[in-house]
């Protein structure tokens, strides 16, 4: 399977990429050919997709606009309140609600699996679903990892696309939520669909709370790590987008 | 007392002293799980140990991981084909800065240290002179898939780290971008000037 990968993605890099790629590519070679001769063993292992010469990027100027508009969100309200909530409720607790709240998205795990053949996964979704939904008290526990040694398995809608061939399209920060590309953007629309919360009778303010409130949780799990990578950039902006394209190719490869 | 703490002293050398001929050794082809199973677990109990001060902790954890990483291939593996172009004196300088920045990148994430666990998955042999480590990082929230990418130095066979990924991010791939979209607008010794800022 993963030979199989890397032959599909040696081919896409080869004969599907745009003229001018191609271009790139058989320059590369060229000078390869020419000026290396045993001189750069790690070439050919990093030249590849995520070249910054590859990423499709036509609204950078938006992009570089609205990551500096998240950057602000995060380091003035969303941070402080998540530190200030971090203090008052303990972290026992907030691992327990992060875990439910991964509990309940259930049906988007379960759904792409399928949608990706991947049946076994599903399966072990399910069982995963029913464990920590009653030995796991509604989802606060882990009890399928602990007790039964069952890994999750992410997917989502991007995913799936991304599993028959869709490409990323272009590169697209999203208000509040963060780098996107035009596939995962639009794939938010069916996943959404399949939560809870959705197809509950929430009014959108109520919905708007409990969405603030996963995301509260969730970085009061992970502080300091954005100004840990924030510090890792020479230029932010690239990086988080780089950041962002390596970690979805992976999760579409898996 | 005074015996207890003079003893407790030797232990603390006699510990050092074995640590520091454990890593005196070039990692061996058959031994890089284990060796790295020991490195890690050193450096996660040496970060639960409350009684030693953060900065000691870093020296301390660079003495166990400096000579398996190779810094003089990530320099270059980092700047691509713009390597070629640099003197020997340029490529002194951007190594020193470029190892020292890695290394603070690398503090910076021991910092966040919590009570992770760290497993080894498998060792995978992809090529004569590659090989991947697998790990699991098991964090707070979620499971993060880290791989420590081995090649052979060719200068004494050893097995070195040239690459680290995690989540399916290369850092190496994140820095190698980075410096060459930097450059493809300013100057090596602009590039040299950012670096030096970013690491003060």
């Amino acid at each position: 399977m993963k030979l199989f990968l890397f032959f599909i993605f040696i081919t896409t890099v080869l004969f599907g990429s745009t003229p001018s790629n191609n271009q790139h590519v058989k320059n590369i070679n060229q000078k390869n050919l020419i000026q290396d001769d045993f001189d750069d063993e790690f070439d050919d292992e990093f030249i590849d997709e995520t070249d910054e010469t590859t990423i499709y990027d036509p609204l950078i100027k938006y992009n570089r606009a609205m990551t500096q508009f998240n950057d602000f969100v995060f380091i003035y309200i969303l941070n402080p309140t998540a530190k200030g909530y971090s203090y008052v409720v303990p972290k026992a607790l907030r691992k327990g609600i992060s875990n439910a709240f991964h509990n309940i998205a259930f049906p988007i795990r379960f759904v792409n699996n399928v949608l990706q053949l991947k049946f076994q996964n599903a399966g072990e979704e399910t069982s995963r679903f029913l464990i920590n939904s009653t030995f796991g008290v509604f989802g606060l526990f882990d009890a399928a990892y602990y007790t039964f040694k069952l890994d999750e398995h992410n997917e989502d809608f991007g995913q799936t696309l991304g599993f028959y061939g869709v490409k990323s399209g272009p590169h697209i920060v999203l208000p509040f939520l963060g780098p996107s590309n035009l596939r995962d953007a639009f794939s938010l629309v069916p996943d959404n669909m399949l939560t809870l919360v959705y197809n509950s009778n929430l009014t959108y303010e109520e919905s708007l709370y409990l969405n603030t409130f996963y995301y509260v949780n969730k970085t009061s799990l992970h502080l300091g790590e954005y100004e840990s990578i924030k510090k890792d950039a020479i230029d932010f902006y690239p990086f988080i987008r780089d950041l962002y394209e390596q970690k979805r190719i992976k999760e579409i490869e898996e | 007392m005074i015996q207890h703490s003079i003893s407790k002293n030797i232990f603390k050398i006699l510990v050092l002293l074995s640590i520091l001929a454990v890593n005196a050794q070039a990692i061996n082809e058959s031994d890089i799980a284990k060796q790295m199973q020991s490195k890690i677990d050193e450096t996660t109990n040496l970060l639960k140990n409350k009684d030693i001060a953060f900065k000691d902790k870093t020296t301390q954890i660079f003495e166990t991981f400096d000579s398996v990483f190779d810094y003089s291939s990530m320099s270059r593996i980092a700047l691509g084909k713009q390597w070629r172009k640099l003197s020997t004196k340029q490529k002194k300088s951007f190594e020193k800065i470029f190892t020292l920045k890695l290394k603070q990148s690398y503090v910076d994430k021991l910092n966040l240290y919590t009570d992770e666990k760290v497993k080894i998955e498998k060792v995978e042999k992809i090529k004569r002179n590659r090989i991947k480590l697998y790990t699991k990082l098991i964090g707070q929230e979620e499971i993060y898939d880290i791989v420590y990418k081995f090649h052979k130095s060719k200068k004494n066979n050893d097995w070195l780290i040239y690459d680290v990924e995690m989540i399916g991010v290369s850092i190496m791939k994140t820095y190698r971008n980075q410096f060459k979209e930097f450059l493809s607008t300013k100057t090596f010794d602009n590039l040299l000037a950012k670096l030096k800022t970013k690491t003060q």
